[in-house]
């Protein structure tokens, strides 16, 4: 079986397009990110307390919300009805995001729970460990570093792939290379921007995963460009990267194919935790393939045609 | 390629023996009941098993991850001596600065500070005479790189004395201490462990007269200071609106006035339900007014402890304290109590007391919960025994002699958790506290208690609790997604690639056992990111597979016999799998570097993924090829 045949297609005149394509969903995440003041971090980056809790039969939000917003810890009233307060996976699940406060008494994430032990009674497990799904507190110092070390890590694995691909092709490649990943990264940022969906530590390891995956491809098609050039000196540049893309589209799409069906599973299938992980890296997938043949390889071109 | 494949076979049967050998243990504990488990705890051969097998992740067992840091203003601040206002004013604006930016360094805030108010610091540590100010910070420095090390090993000998499987404990940096506890959720026990600094302290409680005087003083400062007026006026308002309701008149409840032997007008019928201000009070007495008695000591209204405690953090009140020599600490709960009417309200007993400890936790030699007998104040209550030295025992005996009648307040990190009147010498050394909400608590005190004080107390600045079911759930839903993405892939490979397709998959399940082994023999832990690398590895290790086959394909285009195919499909693909897969190893590489837990998991797994799926496409797949061509002869390959 053959899904792609021996094609021809002449990607690089098409470069306009893409950069066109592209051009307006970076737009688009951008207007958005700006719009919404820059990216949404998470309590891992920002501090603050987010926990969630099971009910043994579906809890009305609104309702869940008006219990929220007169919480009384140790003689202090609390309104958390402006929190986040949203399904966590099922009607019978909530989670709640409380920024950071100056000053919050201790343990105040536990006493919150309690209240809601108590206001929702009747529906709520006796056991504490079929109530309480997770809680997770953040002290805004460790989100301050979290946020410097999330970006000094993506900062240094493009810099040690800029180094790597610079020995192994030339400096062009890399600077292609660079230039698709940091598409794909941006188009993804803007995704998440568009959709309200948090940046959360698990979202920066996908971010990586999805220069990985971006650059894997962005390789092999470079590997043939590479190999291609050596035997193939009456074509043009141009012509040669052209034929590269169509030698290598088989694999391409097909590789595409299976990462994706998996993350797409895992999107399907993973549950909550894992669900923004799995979307991150099913855009991943898409605009990884995509920016290899329409960012790298362009690029490329043109730095080699100036350089001629 | 040369002809003898043997070699090559011994190899692939070794590491497959050697998969199978690592992965058997986690079959095996996969397989135990918990009866089975039970049982093996006993016979002390399960520590051994669940040594050997794949660790899960706090995210998938359920458990606590808390970040604890050393309070290093703290730390600073007891280690001086002749503090005065100039020295505590240096450390709270320290401690402002670390507030408002988090990233600074505490050593270097300190010195700054300490040069910009002139502090002289040979005047409040303890120095060789003529030591330089520059010495001193490095060997506070020093102190308290020890006083980390101190608190980790205490922490330590804690968490051991609790009970918990597989406790992680360890350092962060130079400040910093990670704890984690599998399968313990009650995060409010677990806090109370770790944070606790165990200081404990015995104070005397100051006489009657001398309450009520501070008492008056404080209602005096608050008259005369607006702000603090109307937050006690803000209290009284909710009491006005609760009257229109309901139509209550007075307090009815003894004022603390009245327990002090003032008169005062409160004392008509009343039924007070929600706010307990004495209102005929109010005017005269506004901080009396919010509280009060309970026998002979004084209580706070649940209610009301946040607005005393705030009058009592007040610089102007601090400062008259510190002037008598006394402070106010409150007990660790509130307790019910039923009024005539037989309602009830939650009171927090409040004591005044000496401001210096008579004696300190340092001399207790034992301590052990159990339940108070009979004749003991505390019949059925859990209760810690306390034994002491015979230094403290000394010093016990000296001031339980000389204040028999008085209270004296058994102090917990601050917390009070009994003040019982002495009634005779106690010349031993033995002495009990009682107060726990439940025995559990009494058992971690007493732990505390045996495994000493932190030199300086600690911060929580990251917790994070993941519930069983919320694991367990991950669990099921992870193995799930492996088994379907991988069922998904097998059979796209079998229908794309046929046979040869085939060999792949056969390589895919290789891996995924190899990539667990590996798991299993470094001792790394599996997390739900680390399950999610997982399923991208059966995705992305098909990869090496794919460029090696539509290679082979294009060569057998190109009209190649079968073996020349391979071999030229498999050579030329060579380059192309490893430039590939050295980039997502970076980032995988990279991961590893700057994550913590759960992402740590993830980059273990990815790495690993990908180096095994270049083994199993490069060696394992060419072999097997290899050894089909040379059998038969192949005019035609299946792919």
């Amino acid at each position: 079986m053959r899904i792609i045949k021996d094609t021809n297609i002449n990607f690089m005149s098409q470069y306009k397009l893409g950069a066109l394509l592209s051009g307006t969903v970076i737009s688009l995440g951008i207007v958005s990110l700006i719009l919404a003041g820059g990216p949404l971090l998470s309590i891992d980056f920002k501090g603050g307390t987010l926990f969630a809790v099971h009910f043994e039969e579906p809890v009305n939000i609104n309702e869940f919300r008006s219990t929220m917003s007169n919480v009384n810890i140790e003689g202090e009233t609390f309104d958390f009805s402006k929190a986040e307060i949203k399904l966590f996976g099922s009607p019978k699940d909530i989670s709640v995001r409380i920024p950071y406060m100056d000053e919050e008494p201790d343990n105040f994430a536990q006493k919150v729970i309690s209240h809601l032990r108590d206001s929702f009674s009747g529906k709520v497990s006796e056991l504490d460990s079929d109530f309480i799904l997770s809680i997770e507190k953040v002290g805004p110092k460790i989100g301050a570093e979290l946020s410097n070390k999330a970006v000094l890590a993506i900062v240094s694995a493009l810099a040690l792939i800029l180094f790597y691909i610079s020995i192994r092709f030339e400096f062009n490649f890399a600077l292609g290379a660079i230039a698709a990943l940091a598409h794909d990264v941006f188009v993804t940022l803007g995704i998440f921007s568009i959709m309200g969906y948090e940046i959360s530590l698990p979202i920066i390891a996908a971010f990586l995963t999805i220069v990985g995956y971006s650059l894997n491809d962005t390789i092999v098609i470079f590997d043939r460009i590479r190999e291609n050039i050596k035997s193939m000196k009456r074509l043009t540049y141009s012509e040669v990267i052209d034929k590269s893309i169509n030698d290598s589209l088989s694999r391409t799409i097909i590789t595409s194919i299976t990462t994706f069906i998996v993350v797409f599973i895992l999107w399907l299938f993973g549950g909550e935790v894992i669900n923004l992980f799995a979307f991150a890296m099913m855009v991943g997938v898409i605009v990884g393939t995509y920016s290899s043949i329409f960012i790298a390889c362009p690029l490329v071109l043109r730095l080699h045609s100036k350089s001629q | 390629m040369s002809k003898n494949l043997t070699p090559r076979y011994i190899i692939i049967g070794l590491v497959l023996a050697w998969a199978l050998l690592t992965l058997w243990p986690s079959v095996k504990y996969q397989m135990l009941s918990p009866d089975d488990k039970e049982e093996m705890r006993e016979l002390g051969t399960l520590e051994s098993l669940e040594n050997d097998i794949i660790k899960q992740g706090l995210d998938l067992k359920g458990g606590i991850y808390i970040v604890l840091e050393v309070d290093l203003p703290t730390l600073i601040s007891t280690l001086a001596i002749n503090k005065d206002t100039k020295f505590e004013r240096t450390i709270s604006e320290v401690r402002n600065s670390l507030k408002e930016n988090t990233q600074q360094n505490f050593f270097t805030v300190f010195a700054n500070s300490v040069s910009g108010n002139s502090l002289r610091l040979p005047r409040y540590y303890d120095v060789d005479y003529g030591a330089k100010p520059d010495d001193i910070l490095a060997s506070l420095k020093e102190q308290a790189d020890d006083a980390i090390n101190r608190v980790l090993e205490i922490l330590q000998n804690r968490v051991d004395q609790f009970g918990v499987s597989e406790p992680t404990i360890q350092k962060q940096g130079n400040r910093r201490i990670i704890v984690e506890l599998a399968g313990i959720q009650d995060s409010d026990r677990a806090r109370a462990l770790l944070q606790s600094t165990a200081q404990l302290e015995f104070c005397l409680v100051k006489s009657p007269e001398v309450t009520n005087d501070i008492l008056s003083q404080i209602d005096n400062l608050v008259k005369g200071n607006e702000q603090l007026e109307s937050l006690v006026a803000s209290i009284n308002e909710d009491y006005e609106d609760d009257e229109s309701e309901l139509s209550v008149s007075d307090d009815k409840t003894v004022s603390i006035s009245e327990l002090f032997g003032e008169d005062t007008e409160a004392s008509k019928d009343s039924s007070d339900t929600s706010v307990v201000v004495d209102q005929n009070i109010f005017q005269e007495r506004p901080f009396s007014s919010l509280l009060r008695a309970l026998g002979n000591n004084i209580a706070v209204p649940e209610k009301n402890l946040y607005t005393v405690k705030k009058i009592i953090n007040k610089q102007e009140v601090q400062d008259k304290l510190s002037l008598g020599n006394g402070q106010f600490l409150f007990a660790p709960d509130a307790e019910k109590f039923s009024t005539n009417e037989g309602i009830d309200e939650k009171l927090v007993y409040m004591y005044y007391l000496e401001k210096d400890a008579d004696l300190t936790g340092g001399v207790i030699e034992e301590a052990n919960a159990t339940i108070g007998g009979q004749g003991s104040s505390a019949v059925g209550q859990p209760i810690v025994l306390l034994d002491m030295n015979s230094e403290g025992a000394r010093t016990w005996s000296r001031i339980t002699g000389a204040n028999i009648g008085r209270q004296i307040a058994i102090v917990l990190d601050k917390k009070v958790h009994m003040a019982p009147s002495i009634r005779t010498k106690i010349s031993d050394g033995g002495t009990m506290i009682e107060g726990f909400a439940g025995m559990d608590e009494a058992k971690d005190i007493a732990i505390v208690l045996r495994a000493g004080a932190l030199p300086a107390p600690v911060d929580i600045i990251e917790e994070r609790i993941v519930g069983p079911s919320l694991g367990a759930d991950s669990v099921k839903r992870g193995t799930n997604s492996v088994l379907l993405g991988l069922g998904l892939i097998i059979i796209f490979m079998f229908v794309y690639y046929k046979l040869s397709g085939s060999i792949a998959n056969f390589a895919l399940i290789w891996n995924i056992l190899l990539v667990l082994s590996v798991l299993a023999s470094l001792g790394a832990t599996l997390t739900l990111p680390g399950i999610a690398a997982l399923i991208l590895t059966v995705g992305m290790s098909i990869d090496a597979n794919v460029i090696i086959f539509e290679r082979i394909r294009e060569e057998l285009r190109k009209g190649k016999s079968v073996r020349a195919a391979i071999d030229g499909g498999y050579n030329r693909a060579l380059t192309t799998i490893v430039d590939a897969n050295v980039t997502t190893l970076v980032a995988a590489l990279v991961l590893y570097q700057f994550g913590t837990g759960p992402i740590r998991g993830f980059a273990t797994v990815l790495f690993w993924g990908i180096v095994i799926s270049m083994f199993t496409a490069i060696f394992v797949t060419r072999t097997i090829f290899n050894s089909f061509t040379d059998r038969k002869g192949l005019k035609k390959l299946s792919i």
